[in-house]
This record gives C-alpha cells, structure tokens and sequence, in this order.
C-alpha cells in the first residue's frame, strides 16, 4: 500500500511527446539542442530535479499540439515566443497549449501566450490551454482583475532598474483573453522558488496597475525574520531593509500586527520617528502597507510606495488589498506556513492536544479494558453528546483522575 | 464499476476545501487527534490513491468536524462508526 503513496509523490519525469501520426516535429529547448532519443532519456533525472524549459510542437494535420514543460522565465519566454510564432506561422485550425508538466510561468511567459492569443484570433482561430496549475490560474485571475482595475499601465519606477516584465505585462492588459475560460485547476505543488517568482508577479501587477505607485515590495517572515523576496528595483530593497534595520515602519507593523497602514505623507508622519528620515532621505512620500496573511496568522505584507503624497485614494487602497489577498491565497496554497516561530508554537499546542488525548485514552483503556480504537470511540461519542471539543473531553477525563486521586489521598491517614 | 470508498474521498476533500482547510492544517488537526498517518499518506487518503482505515476515517472526519463547528456550522461529515446512538 505504500507503494502506491511513494509512486504517486515521486515527480513525474518530464516526458517528450511525439504523435505517431504527426506530420512534422520541432522541438525547441535551451540549452544544447539533443537529437537523440537516448540523450533525452539520460537527462531525464537531471530534468525531473530542475526542469529546464521546453516546448514540443506537433502538428496533426492542421491541428497544432504545443506541450510546455519546466520554468518560463523571462529568457524562456522568448523560446516560447519563437515557438508559438512558428506554429501559428504554419496556419493551424486549432492550437491546445499543454501546461500539465509546467513548473513555473512568469510574467512574460503570460504575456507571450495572450499575444499568441490574439494572433490567432485575427484568423479566427481559438488557443486552447490545457491544465494550467493552480498558481499559474491565479496569476491570469490576478492578471484579469488587474485590468479591470486599471485600463492604462502605471506610472514611473522608483530606482534605477527597470522590470521589463512591468511594459509587457502593462501592454497586456489592453488584451482581451478570457482567463475565465482558463480557471480549470490541476492542483500543484508549488516550491519556494516558485512562490518567489508568482510573488514577484504581483509585485509587477500591483506597480502597473496602482496609480502613483512608484515601487512596489512584498516582505514575508521566514525563519523569524522579515525579508523582502521580492521589490520592483534596489530602492525600494532598501527601504524595506530600512524598516526591518529600525524594527519599525508601515511594513513591520502590517506584517506583525496583521492590519494595513498608511502614511499619507511623510513630511507629517509620526508614527516612525527612526523609519521615517531614511525614507525621506530616499525621496518616499506616502506608503501604503497591506497585510499578508496564511492560515489566519499575519506573515508578511505588501508594500506600494510612492514620491506623491497623499496620492493613495480609496480605490488604491482596495486594489492593494486585492492584491494583498491574492499573495495571501497564493501563500497559503503553497503551504508557506506561518512564520518558524508561529509555526513552533503551532507545533507545540498539536502535541500538547494529542499528549492530553492520549493520556485520557489510555486511562480509559485501563479502567475500562478496553482497546485504544475503543477508547477514542467512546470519547468522541461523549463530547458529541455534550456539544464539546475532544479535546475538552479528554481533559475532563485527566480533571477526574487528579479529583479521584485528591480523594484518596484525602481518605489516606 | 463504482467503487464506494472513492466516493468517500472525494467527499472528504471537498468538505476539507469547504472547511478551508489546506492539507497541511488539516494533517496537523488529524495528527492533534491522534492520527498516525503521515501527511503524505493523509494526501494519497483525499486524492484517492489509497484507503484509510475506518478507524482513520473516522478520525479525519471528525477533524474536519471541529473545524466546521469552529465555523459556526453542523456536523456534515458523517463518521463509518455509529458515535451519535
């Protein structure tokens, strides 16, 4: 039996996919090109590790068949590019992008689909996607909601780096895919790198897309300290590592605190009387900072600065909160559990409440004589009966024993 | 062929997701109450990949249970052993 629980964990090796009756095949990948089946076969491990990026067309008559697999970052996003225009440069009647054995997709990598998207579209034909994961689901939700909050990419960036995901991604929102048609999910399991990465997308959708914002970060508690893992550009890295320097600022207290902060304007700001000068210094004005929560605890926060005071309305404040909650979904399906310290001291109250259930059992099991399976039986059916946790009734079967026990001491000489 | 114990998981998994429950809390619950499974083998119960023993079938119903009163609701997930007579 488990047997089938390893096989079903194990991760499937990526596979190439050639159709027997397919006409012609192009197989587009990074790295060196390999044209023999053994080479694919012997990378294969190394592959199912850290799959590099790949594209398999295959053409059944008019009927274009593109498989991804691996990461779609930025660079591979031109290879798909390359692909998807050479498919649809062939006229194809039908086009089914497949997902299922893709490990991440990055922004670029969304906005070359839409783009393919709407090429084919001028010919009348329709993309079909096929198994996109759940994370990459929420990325084109997120992506769709971000248009509708704002027709027209955001302003200028803060520091000297440039995101080009940011003009890609800006230009897409003036597209018209239907992500709707997309929300089909193939649950995923997500690694860190990954999450990073779709974080990094939402740092990129919540700059285009809110007014006035000129940097855009997400911190989050790992291993007890706040880091940020992902800043539109180096500027705003540091007033994050300004913050956490000076255990203060709007983002501290919206990862700890679990409410969102505004500073308005800093020139009148009082709250942070360490925090608030470094800002300044860097030419921030207003910050706006979302909590980020996971199973209910607050782990982290998204933060929107900007060199305009008083330039977040209220529907800027929605649209962070928006995001905010997308990042939050994304964290908690990633089971990016709560921070080191919450999670121990989760870890903790677990044992307590098993140590307390099985202390009762075994009470229950020597009074009673009867078998464990037996004892949590008639546990579970007593605190049915009176409406309470088990675990309250378990304790109340530790409170008898210690009562009993005063007793007989009470009665001894 | 229906087979009736996969009907029972997909139950349990949609009631987890109903609860709001990831797979890694809801292990946790389970494990609070005595579970001896590994979270792993707690995914193979609610994918369906393999069959949990009544009496962990139980268990995992019941932890789905406090969190439905914790939400505020009834008891939905029905137990394989008669507790309620």
């Amino acid at each position: 039996m488990r047997t089938a629980v390893a096989g079903s964990c194990i991760p499937q090796v990526p596979r190439t996919r050639f159709s027997p009756s397919s006409e012609s095949t192009v197989v587009v990948s990074s790295g060196a090109v390999s044209t023999s089946e053994h080479e694919v076969q012997s990378r294969a491990f190394e592959q199912s590790m850290n799959p590099p990026f790949g594209a398999v067309t295959s053409f059944e008559g008019p009927n274009a068949h593109i498989s991804l697999r691996g990461r779609v970052d930025d660079v591979a996003a031109l290879e798909l590019a390359a692909a998807l225009d050479a498919a649809i440069d062939r006229e194809p009647t039908s086009m089914v992008l497949e997902l299922s054995e893709l490990v991440f997709m990055g922004a670029a990598g969304l906005v070359v689909i839409a783009n393919a998207e709407r090429r084919l579209a001028t010919t009348g034909v329709a993309l079909t996607i096929q198994s996109p994961s759940t994370l990459v689901n929420h990325l084109l939700g997120m992506m769709e909601e971000a248009r509708v909050e704002r027709a027209l990419p955001g302003s200028g960036h803060l520091g000297p780096e440039q995101l080009d995901g940011v003009d890609v991604v800006s230009q897409r929102f003036g597209s018209s895919m239907s992500t709707r048609d997309l929300r089909r999910v193939a649950g995923m399991p997500t690694d860190p790198d990954v999450v990073d990465g779709a974080l990094g997308l939402v740092v990129e959708l919540a700059l285009s897309s809110i007014g006035d914002a000129d940097g855009v970060s997400v911190s989050l508690m790992r291993h007890g300290v706040l880091s940020t893992v992902a800043a539109s550009d180096q500027t705003i890295m540091a007033m994050d590592a300004d913050q956490y320097a000076t255990s203060e600022g709007p983002c501290v207290d919206a990862s700890v605190k679990g409410h969102w902060f505004h500073a308005e304007s800093l020139d009148t700001e009082t709250r942070w009387p360490a925090f608030t000068p470094r800002a300044r210094a860097l030419g921030i004005k207003a910050i706006l900072s979302s909590p980020l929560r996971a199973f209910d605890q607050p782990v982290g926060a998204l933060n929107i600065y900007s060199r305009t005071a008083s330039t977040f309305e209220i529907k800027d404040q929605q649209a962070a909160a928006t995001f905010a909650e997308k990042a939050s979904v994304i964290l908690s399906d990633a089971h990016i559990d709560v921070g080191d310290r919450q999670m121990a001291t989760r870890f903790q109250e677990a044992l307590r409440s098993r140590e307390v259930l099985s202390l009762a059992k075994g009470i229950m099991m020597e009074r009673q004589g009867i078998d464990e399976e037996a004892a949590f039986g008639s546990l579970l059916r007593h605190s049915l009966r009176q409406g309470t946790t088990l675990r309250a009734r378990a304790e109340s079967v530790l409170l008898s024993v210690r009562r009993s026990e005063r007793e007989l001491e009470g009665d001894a000489p | 062929m229906i087979d009736p114990g996969t009907q029972a998981r997909d139950v349990l998994d949609s009631y987890r997701q109903e609860a709001g429950l990831s797979r890694g809390e809801l292990w946790l619950r389970y494990f609070e109450m005595g579970g001896m499974s590994t979270g792993f083998e707690l995914e193979a119960y609610l994918s369906g990949a393999l069959r949990p023993s009544p009496y962990d079938r139980d268990v995992i119903a019941h932890a789905l249970n406090e969190r439905f009163s914790e939400l505020g609701a009834n008891h939905p997930v029905r137990y394989l052993t008669e507790f309620d007579g």
